[in-house]
């Protein structure tokens, strides 16, 4: 992150594919010109030497770097580190000493000028060099020992041994002391000590006189071998643990006395004195990669490069940063160099072979901000289109039709075939339940591709307790006509009745466009439904049930067994008007056929169980009629519709979510007495006194247990409400087709009964069956079923409302579908066509942090009870449902509120005051889809009503109705 | 042409030019050939705990557990100001919440998004749970150890062959003995077994809406490695005679992560006692923090700034503990002091530019907002920031260029939703209610639980007269963020309008409990206890 970008001077990239480090770069004056100004020598792992003398663009501005380069030669090894010193005995010029990795040449680098204007030419001549017997790692060079006049080399191998030359002569070796991986190595000439971070992450500082009489390394030239006794062994002059490993060590002399140790760690700088304090140290918040410590011009400070791995090139005076500039790459070794046009320059280089030299400038950063796809503005076209865009957006908010438009041909076909006849052997998991083998039947799914489509996948989804052997399938991607066939088992895996036999297969796949190579997701989806026989065995029939539901036809009978041929089979009964099915979980369900009038009836002993069978009968009668070619065909039911039967799986289903949720409950405290246990005993262990546990140990056992049980039997109430909610589904639908029935309905107002009474939904602990069935039954009441227009238009301007949750009882559900049944029985229409232009109910179930559950309804309950039971006087009827009607729909008009008050006052005397807060909740829940509007707030003030009032008024419910 | 190297050499070389990867790849050859090199082994555990080094210091989210289990606060109600769980109202002359937007744990909105930011404290753990799970809330992360936020770019990890390192087989008392190895395994352990698999950062400065950066960061800690890593450490210390202060340091981080902060923060005085290093007062300052004692810990700070004087951590330490109490123009005058010793500091350049921003002088707030930019900091939070700067600053024809580019850059429905949420605010502000409107809902098809953007549509449809929508929305957005005071007022407001005083009183309340200065909402009070009393 930078403002500026060093301002390049002369840069070059050096050969291609070749490889440099932190040793590749050096620079001085290494043909001795004299002239104090520095070469750079550039030497490379591919073995490249190559010496430049950089000089300013504009000059040579048709050279470039070939202009610059005075020498390139290729050596036999890797170059690891090239340095420039005086290392040849008796000589004070500057020779140029290379390391490879086994082998280490000294060169002297001569410069002839050159008698024709193409300039001077450089030699390279190998002085001496040394031949290694170790891998070698880097090198130092400084007068060890104190010598003066010339250099003497280090060199550090990869396993640890510091061999020592002075000259052409090797002097002697030593092994560095618990020597893992071999770290920077750096000679302080103002201790006379070699410098290196070992891997045990400490700055170790090696007296070269100690090195000297240390054991000879020779001795131990096995490294398993341990040391000879005797010998003097070799032990660092002090250590400072850095605990991370260093990137580059530098013990600079410069003129001023502060003399200090540079220490480049991976995460942080470090500036010693000479004996181990630490100066100051800097947290490094970035990767660094190289590091230059360089005379200051204040006194008593250091001045510092660091380059690090975003790319950035960063000078700071001791602990401040002074600039930050931009580079062009990641440098892995940095210099500073005097140039005959400049002085001062930074050398870097990085490791692809970038070689750059420049210095700081206000040139601003290279990073300019990418265009955006601005297109040119064409007024007119963009208007147009503008215009075009919001018409488009208007006709969406009118319509909400946010849907895709369906394509006009599909990609895939897809085919579903349940296979007629039953598997043989079955595949069910469960094999048999009270002694009756469960069946299980082949269902095939054939996929076929128009074109062709990516990544199809395949999925069933079934409602339980049916289940399939497998219900993912990956399908291979498909080419164009090509096709895929999968099957799979379906059968009964619960001991319960299936509510529904349909099954869905989806297919999700992606359609590649031109525009488009990944593909448009698309989904597919088909139905099946399984065959009855996968519930049920054919038996010999009950007389003696509980249940009859009687269907009349208008056609003379017909024989049972042609309609249901794999049952009649095995039936005793061959006259065909008797026939029973055992279902698989238990229940018997007979079928009876009138051998006079037209009429089937079907008995059970439960009345969900019947379902089944009343669905299958009435879907073969239309089939079989249909056959016959009879146009005619009606079918009906004369009622009364059998809702306390119903009513009873309804409180089945209830009693299980309220024990659900007091499941939970139980669990949430029982969760936090376990934790406020662990709390206490945490801090007991903690405790540096031990303290005696007071059977906290015990009390955490007992409640884990209890936390355990709880689990299971919540886990168990889980299953059966599982089992409850699939036949209170049955049982709606037995009950919506009996309606349907009964009052013969359309298919229209089948479906809207359908939506009101079996929501697309799975119970959850913040949302279920009864509010969702109430709120929609509810609904129905106040708009298209209630009689009077004017509540009609009040309660549909009213929407959004508080949130759903389980109700306290049934009661009011009972209450409500009760007169749903009564307004249809007395020729209600139910359509929602009025409604049409309204938009849907906002209403956005919130994060569910809270189920308020509401209080006990109180008045409006008892009053819609007397209107049903007292609907003989039709007068009298009428007035009250309007009434309630208005009640129902809190916050309706004034005058039916007003009245509603003054018959409470009649009714009830001993309603008086009480806390506000409770009715102010029953008229929300009341209302659950109609809004808070002001009027029931005024309301509130007025109405109210105790709780503990609910018992007597229920028990006087007869009374008023008689009234 | 091809030259032979010493692969081992060619290892380290790449350590060091941190290509790690293919340093490892070495090492595993070279560990193929000789499974006893102990120096191949060591360097490849470092390239692979290097891929994945997060700085210790930098991992702050506490967990649940830690959170409810936390019993080492000294009281439970401190005096205002010395603690960072009551963040007490600004005493330093901050802006109000009416101009500065608010945290969910109560805190003006940073303008640099890191690990810390977005810890709420619930009060129960059942609240905590029950927080509303979107994807910038300040729901606490179920896992134990937070979240690991590395600054740079993250490595993702792969090891095909199992565990490099099975440390159920290893033996770490004689790894305790081996100095040069045992501070390369423990690092390993700390920082690599704990699986750290993808984490992101986002330097964020935002106005309004702040982003925050994306929870994607997953993660499987087994307390199992830090209580092998503490063996190995308290081993290793003994084995130095107690006298490394490294070892101590890093029995230290071990303490903190188990949560055990007294005795973290006796390792770290002793370790402190031993060699003053200023890793060692950032990672006590935050066990201080930890233990809610704010000013213990700028104390610390201000001793380590003794010792190490310019120490840009330091001072970014203190700048934000007054920033998260609430003390915003002393932590503005530290992030002064941290761009003296480092003028490149980004996290100091947008608290800067985002205090000036909310203390209404977007003209500079968009010079540093500027200067971010010529750095190279290139994101969306940036050129929405840059927006809506130059809109306050009356630059209008920057303004919608700004959102341009920001749309451009936007890297998920979040990032989408603020940028409509910004523009839908500056069609407000130029009148274009259509405009708004359209924005507002582009917002929310971005993002579900944008609950300004509720607020704001909801305001839009009470002035068409859409009372029942209205409604909703704000309710939703009370719903969704319950610590913004708006859409409280505003439906207590809308509330009073309609006749509903009840509501009117109960949504106003709501509302003074979360902005208790709030003069319009006092005023609105009175007038309906007023209203009451007459009644």
């Amino acid at each position: 992150m930078s403002l500026f970008k060093a301002r390049d001077w002369w840069s070059a990239a050096l050969g291609e594919g070749e490889e440099f480090d932190q040793g590749c770069l050096c620079v001085g004056d290494v043909d001795n010109s004299g002239t104090g100004h520095d070469k750079v020598v550039v030497g490379s792992y591919m073995g490249m030497l190559r010496l430049f003398s950089p000089h300013a663009k504009d000059k040579t501005s048709e050279g470039g770097p070939a202009e610059a380069l005075l020498l390139e030669v290729q050596l036999q090894n890797a170059i690891i580190q090239v340095e420039v010193g005086k290392f040849v005995s008796c000589s004070d010029l500057l020779h140029l000493a290379v390391l490879h990795p086994r082998k280490c040449s000294i060169f002297s680098v001569s410069g002839t000028a050159g008698n024709v204007e193409h300039g001077d030419q450089y030699q390279l001549k190998l002085v001496y060099e040394h031949n290694l017997n170790r891998t070698v790692c880097n090198m130092t060079f400084g007068s060890f020992g104190g010598v003066t006049g010339h250099h003497s080399l280090c060199i550090q191998s990869m396993d640890g041994m510091l061999m020592f030359f002075e000259q052409d002569s090797y002097t002697f070796g030593r092994f560095l002391p618990s020597f893992l991986l071999p770290g920077p190595l750096v000679y302080n000439p103002r201790t006379d000590s070699l410098l290196t971070v070992s891997s045990a992450r400490r700055l170790e500082s090696y007296r070269y006189e100690t090195l000297a009489v240390a054991t000879e390394a020779e001795s131990r030239q096995e490294p398993d071998q341990p040391l000879k006794t005797g010998a003097k062994r070799l032990a660092p002059d002090w250590t400072v643990v850095l605990g991370e490993q260093a990137l580059d060590l530098c013990a600079p002399s410069f003129s001023h006395a502060s003399s200090s140790i540079f220490v480049l760690g991976e995460r942080n700088l470090y500036c010693l004195r000479d004996n181990s304090h630490i100066r100051f140290m800097k947290k490094l918040e970035f990767n660094p990669s190289c590091f230059l410590p360089y005379a200051s011009v204040t006194d008593g400070t250091t001045n510092l490069l660091l380059g690090n791995h975003t790319n950035m090139l960063l000078v700071y005076q001791d602990v401040t940063l002074k600039w930050a500039a931009q580079l062009p790459f990641v440098p892995v070794a940095v210099r500073l160099a005097n140039f005959p046009e400049l002085n001062g320059v930074v050398v870097s280089l990085s490791s692809e072979g970038h070689l750059l030299c420049s210095y700081m400038g206000t040139d601003p950063s290279f990073f300019s901000t990418p265009k955006v796809d601005a297109r040119e503005a064409d007024y007119e076209q963009v208007d147009a289109e503008m215009k075009k865009l919001q018409r488009f957006i208007r006709e969406a908010s009118r319509t909400h039709d946010i849907l895709p438009k369906a394509d006009c041909e599909e990609e895939l076909m897809v085919t579903v075939a349940v296979s007629s006849s039953m598997d043989s052997p079955s595949r069910s998991l469960i094999q048999d339940i009270d002694g009756l083998s469960v069946p299980s039947v082949t269902v095939q799914v054939k996929v076929r591709a128009r074109s062709a489509v990516q990544s199809p996948k395949l999925t069933v989804a079934i409602q339980p307790p049916l289940a399939v052997t497998q219900d993912q399938f990956v399908l291979e991607p498909l080419g164009v006509g090509s096709s895929t066939t999968v099957a799979f088992s379906a059968f009964l895996h619960g001991r319960y009745p299936a509510a529904d036999l349909g099954g869905d297969v989806t297919v999700s796949y992606s359609s590649p466009t031109e525009r488009n190579p990944k593909g448009v997701p698309r989904v597919l989806q088909a139905r099946f439904a399984l065959p009855l026989a996968l519930l049920c065995v054919a038996s010999s029939p009950a007389k003696a049930t509980k249940l009859k539901i009687t269907v009349d036809t208008n056609q003379p009978p017909v024989d049972l067994g042609a309609i249901f041929p794999e049952f009649s089979a095995k039936s005793q009964d061959k006259d065909g008007n008797s026939l029973a099915f055992q279902f698989l979980s238990g229940a018997k369900v007979t079928l009876l056929a009138s051998r006079t009038s037209q009429r089937y009836r079907v008995q059970s002993d439960r009345f969900e169980d019947m379902w089944m069978v009343v669905k299958e009968l009435v879907k073969r009668f239309d089939q079989h009629f249909s056959k016959l070619g009879v146009k005619d065909f009606k079918k009906s039911f004369s009622g009364p519709v059998p809702l306390q039967d119903y009513f009873l799986c309804v409180d089945r289903h209830f009693q299980l979510r309220v024990s659900a949720q007091q499941y939970q409950d139980l669990l949430s405290e029982r969760a936090v007495q376990f934790r406020a246990i662990q709390r206490r005993l945490l801090t007991r262990f903690k405790d540096k006194t031990p303290a005696p546990l007071h059977n906290l140990d015990t009390l955490l056992d007992a409640t884990y247990s209890q936390v355990m049980a709880l689990a299971e039997a919540a886990e168990q109430n889980r299953a059966l409400l599982e089992e409850a909610s699939v036949r209170l589904r049955g049982a709606s639908h037995l009950l919506v087709l009996l309606l349907s029935l009964w009052q013969s309905l359309s298919p229209e107002q089948t479906g809207l009964l359908e939506a009101a009474l079996l929501p697309l939904l799975q119970d959850t602990p913040q949302l279920g069956w009864e509010e969702c069935c109430d709120a929609a039954v509810t609904h129905l009441l106040r708009s298209c079923l209630s009689q009077s227009p004017k509540d009609q238009a009040t309660s549909l301007a009213q929407q959004g409302g508080p949130q759903l949750g389980l109700p306290p009882d049934t009661a009011r559900l009972k209450k409500h579908i009760t007169l749903m049944c009564d307004r249809i029985g007395k020729g209600g229409r139910l359509s929602l066509a009025s409604e049409a232009g309204a938009p849907p109910p906002a209403q956005l179930p919130g994060g569910g942090d809270e189920l308020d559950l509401p209080q006990e309804a109180t008045t409006f309950i008892k009053k819609k009870q007397a209107s049903k039971k007292a609907k003989r006087d039709k007068e009298k009827d009428k007035e009250e449902e309007s009434r309630e009607t208005a009640e129902a729909s809190v916050g309706g008009a004034e005058e039916p509120v007003k009245e509603a008050r003054r018959e409470k006052k009649e009714s009830k005397k001993d309603s008086s005051k009480e806390p506000k807060e409770e009715t102010k909740k029953d008229i929300k829940k009341e209302s659950s889809s109609s809004s808070k509007e002001k009027r029931d707030k005024d309301k509130e003030g007025k109405v109210s009503r105790k709780p503990s009032a609910k018992v007597k008024e229920k028990k006087r419910e007869p009374e008023a109705a008689d009234g | 042409m091809e030259v032979k190297m010493d692969p081992l050499f060619l290892a380290l070389s790449y350590f060091r030019r941190r290509k790690l990867q293919q340093c490892s790849d070495i090492c595993t050859k070279i560990l193929q050939d000789n499974p006893y090199d102990q120096a191949a082994w060591s360097l490849k555990t470092r390239a692979i705990t290097e891929m994945v080094y997060i700085d210790e210091i930098e991992v702050d989210q506490q967990g649940i557990a830690e959170m409810m289990l936390d019993e080492s606060s000294i009281a439970q109600v401190a005096r205002p100001g010395t603690s960072l769980r009551l963040p007490g109202t600004s005493h330093g002359g901050g802006p109000t919440p009416a101009v500065r937007p608010l945290t969910q744990s109560g805190r003006p909105i940073t303008g640099f998004v890191r690990p810390s930011t977005q810890s709420g404290r619930p009060g129960t753990m059942e609240q905590a749970i029950k927080t509303p799970r979107t994807a910038s809330t300040a729901r606490p992360v179920t896992s134990a150890s937070g979240r690991f936020i590395r600054l740079g770019t993250a490595s993702m990890l792969t090891n095909p062959e199992g565990p490099y390192i099975n440390l159920s087989r290893l033996n770490l008392a004689k790894y305790s003995q081996k100095p040069q190895l045992s501070r390369t395994l423990f690092e390993y352990i700390f920082h690599h077994e704990n699986d750290v698999k993808n984490v992101s950062y986002e330097e964020n400065i935002n106005r309004k809406m702040c982003f925050f950066s994306i929870d994607n960061c997953s993660f499987n800690k087994n307390v199992m490695f830090y209580l092998q890593a503490l063996d190995l450490a308290a081993q290793a210390t003994e084995h130095a005679q107690f006298k490394d202060w490294w070892w101590k340091v890093q029995l230290g981080k071990c303490y903190y992560r188990l949560g055990l902060y007294r005795e973290a923060e006796k390792q770290f005085r002793s370790a402190l006692n031993h060699k003053e290093v200023v890793d060692t007062y950032l990672y006590l300052a935050k066990v201080y923090q930890r233990l809610d004692q704010p000013i213990t810990a700028l104390n610390l700070f201000k001793q380590g700034l003794d010792r190490f004087p310019g120490e840009v951590t330091l001072l970014t330490g203190i700048a934000r503990i007054h920033e998260e109490m609430n003390n915003i123009s002393s932590a503005t005058e530290y992030y002064k002091d941290v761009l003296k010793q480092d003028n490149t500091h980004v996290e100091a350049i947008a608290c800067i530019g985002s205090n000036h921003f909310y203390t209404d002088q977007p003209e500079i707030a968009l010079r540093f907002y500027r200067r971010l930019l010529q750095m190279g900091v290139y994101n969306c939070q940036l050129y929405n920031n840059l927006g809506l700067c130059c809109f306050y600053a009356q630059q209008y024809d920057m303004t919608l260029s700004s959102f341009e580019r920001a749309q451009a850059l936007v890297a998920n429905d979040e990032e989408q939703a603020d940028v409509w949420y910004n523009i839908g605010h500056v069609a407000v502000g130029i009148g274009d209610l259509t405009l708004a409107y359209q924005c507002f809902k582009l917002a929310l098809t971005n993002n579900n639980d944008h609950a300004e953007a509720y607020n704001n549509l909801a305001v839009l449809e009470l002035r068409k007269g859409r009372i029942e929508q209205s409604k909703a929305f704000l309710q939703t957005a009370a719903s969704l963020a319950p610590h913004m005071y708006e859409p409280h007022f505003n439906l207590s407001i809308l509330s009073e309008k309609i006749g509903d005083l009840q509501g009117s009183y109960t949504a106003a309340q709501k509302s003074e409990d979360s902005f208790p200065e709030h003069v319009d909402t006092q005023q609105l009070l009175k007038q309906l206890r007023q209203h009451f009393s007459v009644l």
